[in-house]
């Protein structure tokens, strides 16, 4: 029998191949290509003959250098545990006891995360410092005290600043998710509470701590602000590719150390992603969430350790403010806005700050688009699954990624004009060498720096919608690309907002990522924050820290109002039934 | 199979296999759908109806076989480009638009004026009872009122084929039988070609026009809802449309007997059976009489001695649990009338002599 054929082509399925494939080529050129370069670097000498190990043997048999990576891994090592042990017991105060006053622990819990590791460890001068005001005991009115703030020590607190938050977050939404009728069931079976601990409460968390084990490990191992300004004699992997390349302009040799800082953070991703592979939901839609019952015992205690860490976080930042109003620490305590003025130090005026804000700005909305609609195409849809898998696996990527190392790459691609093919005496243009030397390659470098929290956010927020809208647009004869529009983004709102404030304050606070890559008539406040305390110009690096925490603040306030505002509008959506 | 007067084949479903790898879901699928329709694709979890609806409806591909809806063939047409209207288990209601939104939704992508939306939208409204609730979210809505907005909105293209994935299984009893007779009364109003997809076979065989009952991947059989409760063919089947006993045992088909342990039974002459001597015997619970009290047992045929397990209430019926004193692990389905119960005093422990009626008893091929 014949019968008349219905059309196979479809329009929609065209467009969204090439949307795929067109993603794809933009993420293997942001992530994974420019990292070729610094490879390839590493086996070459600086005049670009390739010479095999020789720089990675060179680098083990300096001492020096081998020190810096032991250091590096001591820093990481211990950062990790203390960082994550402090978070969970935070963590678990504010999800499993009845800690008093638990909003406003909650709140400021995670202020330290808009201050800048740089500014951190500004801070933690004016407290620990030579001239600090424990170690000369608040200007000499009590005992003073020293904690030998230079090298190791300093690095270790300012690190557990910088890793702890993170921690926290990830601990929080762990514990957040939890079964009453677990710990009810374990009860009526006498379990007693270490051992509902050690059968209930770990098994369920050990996912996200981890996780956090992964994230603090990398953060700590990689990061160049805080041994930058208190690491004194204490080096460590990233202060020393700082050295080679912006001191010895030794890029050689800055690859090579790249390569060291790499592979740790690489292998500790490998392992983490290979870890969560097996994750496994424990708690049913059906669970009943935890309530915590009073323990006068647990809850003083826990009260006592949150005040205490709390202390230390709005100390850190109350000496930032403080520094930067007092006009010359120690002598002359009286206040001034002197140093807000910038001019005659190392720092442009107030250049480098709006240009942070702008880029900040650009970065918080070209990063959320980018980030948003990769993960909409790598969630949502049937065609190219391998290529789609590859998608994902790049976007998660940058998280191992070193910003230093992700600077110097991105100088080592994007300075290139053109590529030459091996073996063939051809060039083809590098249309990405066009952005070097302006706003748009910061911009770029911090869109892929924080790539992986946003895109892993938008992706769980995607998930959570539901995947027939997509069918039943399909049976209405709708275009995936309005429902896009007219469905999916309002209803991922809230997460696209959150996304936009986090690539904006990362952006506002980082330096690694980009201290390699401002242009000269560029100039970036924090990388002005690293020039004027190299110039011994500490005052004013306080003062251009308050600003950037500021101004993150200030941002993260809007956030907080609009996105009030959106669950205010959305809440008829999501309410059922209580009008 | 029966043919309506009149109407034709609207949906061919030609030798239809579906595997992930190694594993069938599908297995040669041949499926006719007529005209105006209500087909009902039943059966328990994990036995490829819906993946075999998905793949009418194009969301799912097929990994051989054919398609063709109105004479034209679709195997390999994108979904956006076959003519069906789907209703999701989870409706699928988007959030963000109200209820007149949700309708409009695909009639606003064609080139159709806004009189004629807001007409058409108004009378979709209307059809499914919700003029009133045009302005309201979904989740504002009750879970039938929502059923009703997805209904209409995949009525809203005016599609010739209406595709019903477990539409009722989310709500409540009441809420679902008097939705029940509402899409019944719509399909039919319209007659519109309609495959509803469930795992209830009393919502099967009140609403369907045809089931076909599917069992791992392909038909167990196809047929009016009385034709399969009447004439299973397979103790599947059987078993899947209402309840039926089954008895392990010998068929002499000489002399058209049954042994099961030391009892034989007289089999009706009226239907030949043409396979081996090992085979089921099935009789449904209704189909056995009890006649404790009837003198002259010895004349009667069909009788087995048991013993009261239990007595389950259901209502108008009694079903006891019955077993042979030799045979204690099988279970024997007996359901009496409420008040023959009550007037006997039948109680758990009680001995019993039960008949099976002769003309209902049927065989099944036993592939054990």
């Amino acid at each position: 029998m014949y019968f008349k054929k219905n059309s196979n082509k479809s329009f929609n399925i065209l467009l969204l191949r090439i949307l795929i494939i067109f993603v794809f080529i933009l993420v293997s050129f942001f992530i994974i290509i420019p990292l070729l370069p610094l490879f390839l670097k590493s086996f070459s000498d600086n005049k670009n003959n390739f010479i095999g190990l020789e720089n990675f043997i060179n680098y083990i048999q300096n001492p020096s250098l081998t020190q810096s990576f032991i250091n590096s891994l001591k820093v990481a090592i211990t950062t990790t545990f203390f960082s994550v042990l402090i978070g969970f017991i935070y963590a678990y105060a504010l999800t499993r006891t009845r800690l008093p006053l638990k909003k406003f622990f909650n709140t400021f819990s995670l202020f330290s995360l808009y201050i800048p590791p740089l500014a951190v460890a500004i801070g933690l001068i004016y407290i620990f410092g030579k001239q600090g005001l424990i170690t000369q005991g608040f200007f000499g009115t009590i005992p003073g005290f020293d904690i030998n703030l230079y090298g190791f020590n300093g690095i270790i607190i300012g690190e557990i600043f910088y890793c702890f938050p993170q921690a926290l977050i990830i601990l929080v939404s762990a514990l957040n998710l939890s079964d009453q009728r677990l710990y009810e069931a374990a009860e009526s079976l006498k379990a007693s509470p270490l051992r509902k601990f050690l059968t209930i409460t770990l098994p369920n968390i050990k996912y996200g701590l981890m996780n956090s084990f992964f994230i603090c490990f990398i953060l700590s191992f990689t990061d160049f602000g805080v041994p930058k300004v208190v690491g004194g004699n204490f080096n460590v992997l990233a202060t020393d590719i700082y050295k080679q390349v912006v001191g010895q302009q030794n890029f050689a040799m800055g690859a090579t150390i790249s390569i060291y800082l790499l592979v740790p953070s690489i292998l500790a991703f490998l392992i983490d992603k290979n870890f969560q592979k097996n994750e496994a939901s424990l708690i049913s839609g059906k669970s009943i969430p935890f309530k915590p019952r009073k323990n006068l015992i647990v809850d003083s205690i826990m009260f006592i350790f949150c005040s205490l860490i709390l202390i230390l976080v709005i100390g850190v930042f109350s000496s930032i403010v403080l520094a930067s109003l007092i006009k010359i620490w120690p002598y002359d305590i009286s206040l001034s806005l002197q140093n807000f003025r910038f001019s005659n130090v190392a720092g442009n005026g107030y250049e480098p700050y709006f240009n942070t804000v702008f880029m900040s700005i650009y970065t918080a909305i070209f990063g959320t688009i980018f980030v948003f609609f990769t993960a909409y195409l790598v969630e949502k849809f049937k065609p190219l699954k391998k290529i789609r898998m590859l998608i994902y696996f790049f976007s998660t990527l940058p998280i191992a990624i070193p910003g230093l190392v992700l600077g110097l790459s991105y100088i080592l691609f994007f300075n290139k004009p053109s590529f030459s093919v091996p073996f063939l005496d051809f060039q083809i243009f590098n249309p990405f060498s066009l952005l070097y030397g302006t706003m748009g390659i910061l911009v770029l470098a911090n869109i892929i720096h924080f790539f992986t929290v946003c895109f892993i956010s938008a992706t769980t927020t995607l998930k959570q919608i539901d995947k027939e809208f997509e069918e039943v647009s399909e049976s209405l004869k709708v275009p995936f690309y309005k429902t896009f529009l007219r469905i999916t983004i309002p209803l991922s709102l809230p997460t696209i907002l959150e996304i936009g404030s986090y690539y904006f304050v990362n952006s506002m606070i980082t330096v690694s990522a980009i201290i390699f890559l401002y242009p000269a008539k560029i100039p970036v406040s924090s990388v002005s924050i690293v020039n004027m305390d190299d110039a011994g110009d500490t005052a004013s690096a306080a003062a251009m820290s308050t600003l950037i925490v500021l101004t993150s603040l200030f941002v993260r306030l809007i956030y907080e109002f609009t996105s009030r505002n959106v669950s205010k509008k959305s809440s008829v959506w999501i309410n059922p039934l209580e009008t | 199979m029966i043919k309506k007067e009149g109407s034709f084949k609207y949906l061919e479903i030609k030798n239809i296999s579906k595997n992930f790898g190694e594993t069938f879901v599908l297995k040669n699928i041949h499926l006719d759908v007529f005209k105006g329709e209500f087909l009902c694709l039943l059966g328990p979890s994990g036995c490829g109806k819906t993946t075999l609806l998905r793949i009418i409806s194009g969301l799912e591909r097929q990994t051989n076989g054919d398609i063709v809806q109105d004479g034209l063939l679709i195997s390999n047409s994108p979904t956006e480009k076959r003519d069906f209207g789907i209703v999701f288990q989870s409706y699928a209601l988007f959030p963000n638009l109200n209820a007149k939104q949700n309708i409009a939704y695909g009639l606003e992508n064609k080139k159709i004026n806004k009189k004629e939306i807001e007409k058409r939208t108004n009378n979709l409204l209307r059809l499914v009872g919700l003029e009133k609730y045009s302005d309201q979210f979904p989740s504002q809505l009750s879970g039938g009122q929502q059923q009703r907005v997805a209904l209409a909105r995949a009525m809203a293209l005016s599609p010739g084929l209406l595709l019903l994935d477990e539409p009722l299984s989310a709500l409540d009893a009441q809420v679902r039988s008097k939705l029940r007779n509402e899409i019944k009364l719509i399909q039919k109003k319209l007659n519109l070609t309609t495959i509803m997809v469930t795992h209830d076979q009393t919502e099967a065989l009140s609403m369907a026009d045809r089931v076909v009952v599917m069992e791992r991947g392909h038909i167990a059989q196809i047929g009016t809802p009385f034709e399969l409760y009447e004439n299973p063919i397979t103790p599947f089947v059987a078993d899947f449309i209402g309840k039926m006993n089954l008895l392990k045992g010998k068929y002499d088909k000489k002399n058209c007997v049954f042994y099961y342990l030391n009892n034989r039974f007289l089999i009706s002459q009226n239907t030949e059976y043409s396979f081996l001597e090992n085979c089921l015997l099935g009789i449904r619970p209704e189909d056995i009489e009890i006649i404790k009290f009837r003198k002259n047992i010895e004349k009667e045929e069909n009788i087995l001695r048991v013993k009261i397990k239990e007595i389950t209430y259901l209502g108008t019926i009694f079903r006891l649990t019955v077993v042979l004193e030799s045979k204690l692990e099988e279970n024997i389905f007996v359901d009496v009338i409420s008040n023959q119960v009550i007037s006997n005093n039948l109680k758990i422990g009680d001995f019993i002599d039960i008949k099976l009626k002769k003309e209902k008893i049927k065989l099944f091929e036993s592939n054990l």
